[in-house]
């Protein structure tokens, strides 16, 4: 890319661009219209998100009216204290962060395992591994779901976090292997073998090398594997049926189909706002990286 | 989500051939080191994936389709293909079918030609509006689907809902004002759930296939122009060779998300979506956990495994061939 962006600057004046041109003969007078169109569509894809913020600070008189208003009238927080004030909201907070928590941490050492065995060895298997990585990921989760409630109630961990911890590895690890692969691979070999010629293990070339190097490529795994986790609903809705145990998705889907909240479009969205803010909060934190781990991704492809 | 970055090309760097043997010495010792690394990845997976899947087997070719069944495993006998037949005869079944090709095809056809669209537009707009666009972007790809859902019924909605508001506003059709977007399930499906999961669907490709588009070579798209190209001969033979594997990576997703949607349908209709709402994964759902007819819903299962396998067989046989080469 920045050799490709060298060469064109030095390029001999015959082959120079026109002014009113770009490098790739776009019109610049052009520019300022697409520019327009981009941000018309920055905020159209925005605005629910928005309405969803707006919504709850709005004013009962606000709420109710048939046309909506743009930008609140009035400040009030009934919305939110309805959400705090639902007995279950609290608790299925905290159920959720326990079973993200658990399954991005199962998911990522399993995962990472693994990575480092089809990065870093040959062996018989490895691509029929590798292939069945890929193709595991295409199960529909759907389909899973009845036989995987017959078998946690055999073992007795249905309706317990523990089983959708363990549900939810189905497609933790194989994302976690497939992506640590190509951070891993990315290392270069002559690093192991240097530790190794300077009198390291197997296990402290391991630990002082492939594993500090791979930091930041855990860290972009666990984002996504967190996001997946927190945001999955079906597994969790069928996995576990008391009020007490279930997430937040599940508690939001119950919030806003009861006879008290259906129609209460104020505290739907306040709650819906507070079950995405530990992801949009995650979300701006590692913004950079994320955005950079799903391109690199997307380059290469 | 899940597949992200499945499509990748096997890197240069990535076990080098000529140097192998050189390589080899370190190691070779410990050849089980590797089968050690990989079997919790194996044994958790057999455990919660490959058991579960013949469980699915065993179930749609039994009789448990009530809760006695269930709770009294002495009842339960193998009918054979009887379930399948039961399923396959039924009205239901090939309306849920219909509707999902049908939503599927829509939304996923929809999902690629605006991902293009907008990834080419990201191509000429200045720095500031990209960054502005990725952001909002960034921000929508965080929304979990039942959120899309609950806010999209608001934003539907047929008192104070916003869309109706700007029809009306547009239009100035007093009509709209009041339009329930619900009540007809065609427009329910094929518009509000279509653009909820084209709303959560558009963050990843656009700015997927706008990286995809930056790697294509500055010299060929002015050496095509020079050579007299126009735009869109320039996209056909330049653009789109390069991007094409990303392109069939986001079709195959699109096609993923879209055949098993539930989420959104399940918020926007609170929990109980109407017949014309029913698309298979609903209908399994409610086969299954709804009426307790669980091996109905394990056929149901396995009939949407096969026609997912049936469309993604080539896809899948691309991937295994790329693991095969790395």
């Amino acid at each position: 890319m920045a050799l490709s962006i060298k060469g064109a600057r030095v390029r001999p004046d015959g082959l120079r661009r026109s002014r009113e041109d770009d490098a790739v003969g776009r019109r610049r007078w052009a520019t300022p219209i697409w520019n327009a169109v981009a941000v018309a569509f920055a905020v159209v894809m925005f605005f629910p998100i928005y309405w969803m913020i707006i919504t709850p600070i709005k004013t009962g008189k606000d709420l109710l009216s048939v046309d909506p208003t743009f930008w609140p009238t009035g400040f009030s927080t009934a919305s939110f204290k309805t959400v705090f004030t639902d007995p279950n909201f609290l608790p299925d907070m905290r159920n959720v962060a326990i079973i993200t928590v658990g399954a991005v941490v199962m998911g990522l050492a399993v995962g990472f395992l693994g990575a480092v065995a089809v990065a870093r060895f040959r062996f018989t298997g490895r691509n029929f591994f590798i292939a069945a990585m890929l193709v595991v990921q295409m199960v529909p989760l759907l389909s899973l779901v009845i036989p995987m409630f017959f078998i946690l109630k055999n073992i007795g961990l249905y309706d317990q976090g523990f089983g959708v911890i363990l549900a939810y590895l189905v497609f933790t690890i194989p994302y976690v292997v497939w992506t640590l692969r190509s951070f891993i691979v990315n290392i270069p070999r002559e690093l192991d073998e240097a530790a190794l010629v300077d009198g390291c293990t197997r296990w402290g070339a391991f630990m002082r090398v492939i594993l500090p190097l791979t930091v930041p490529g855990l860290i972009t795994t666990g984002v996504f594997c967190w996001i997946q986790a927190w945001n999955e609903f079906v597994i969790a809705n069928i996995l576990l049926s008391s009020n007490d145990q279930q997430t937040a998705m599940v508690w939001l889907t119950g919030f806003s189909s009861t006879p008290t909240h259906g129609a209460d479009y104020g505290s739907q969205m306040a709650g819906a706002l507070m079950v995405s803010l530990p992801v949009i909060i995650l979300f701006v934190i590692f913004q950079r990286r994320v955005a950079s781990g799903l391109t690199a991704g997307a380059v290469k492809g | 989500m899940s597949v992200i970055e499945s499509d990748r090309v096997p890197d240069a760097a990535d076990e080098p051939k000529a140097p192998k043997a050189a390589r080899r010495g370190v190691r070779i010792r410990g050849n089980y080191v590797p089968y050690v690394l990989i079997a919790p990845a194996v044994v958790v997976l057999v455990g919660v994936l490959a058991y579960p899947l013949v469980d699915l087997f065993v179930l749609a070719f039994q009789n448990v389709n009530d809760y006695l069944h269930l709770s009294a495993p002495s009842l339960v006998k193998f009918i054979g293909f009887d379930g399948f037949t039961k399923v396959l005869s039924s009205a239901e079944f090939w309306q849920s079918t219909e509707r999902t090709v049908l939503f599927t095809l829509e939304v996923v056809t929809a999902s690629i030609v605006l991902a293009l669209l907008f990834g080419l537009l990201l191509q000429r707009v200045s720095n500031w509006a990209k960054v502005t666009v990725v952001t909002a972007l960034m921000f929508v790809w965080a929304i979990p689907q039942i959120v899309t859902g609950t806010v999209f019924r608001w934003l539907f909605a047929n008192t104070g809902g916003v869309v109706d508001y700007l029809l009306y506003q547009v239009t100035g059709n007093k009509g709209w004002r009041t339009h329930d977007w619900f009540a007809d399930s065609n427009q329910g499906l094929y518009v509000v759930v279509a653009l909820a999961v084209l709303w959560g669907a558009l963050p990843f490709l656009v700015i997927g296939i706008n990286a995809a588009m930056t790697q294509v070579p500055k010299e060929l798209v002015e050496a095509s122009k020079l050579d007299g190209a126009n735009g869109w001969q320039t996209f056909r033979n330049v653009v789109l060779p390069v991007i094409k594997p990303f392109l069939v990576l986001c079709t195959a997703l699109s096609f993923i998300w879209d055949f098993q949607v539930f989420g959104q349908i399940w918020a926007l209709r609170q929990n109980a979506p109407e017949e014309g709402y029913r698309v298979l994964g609903i209908y399994l759902y409610q086969q299954g956990l709804g009426s307790s007819h669980y091996s109905t819903s394990a056929v149901i299962s396995i009939l949407m495994i096969l026609l997912m396998l049936a469309v993604l067989i080539f896809y899948i046989r691309q991937v295994i061939k790329i693991g095969e080469q790395d």
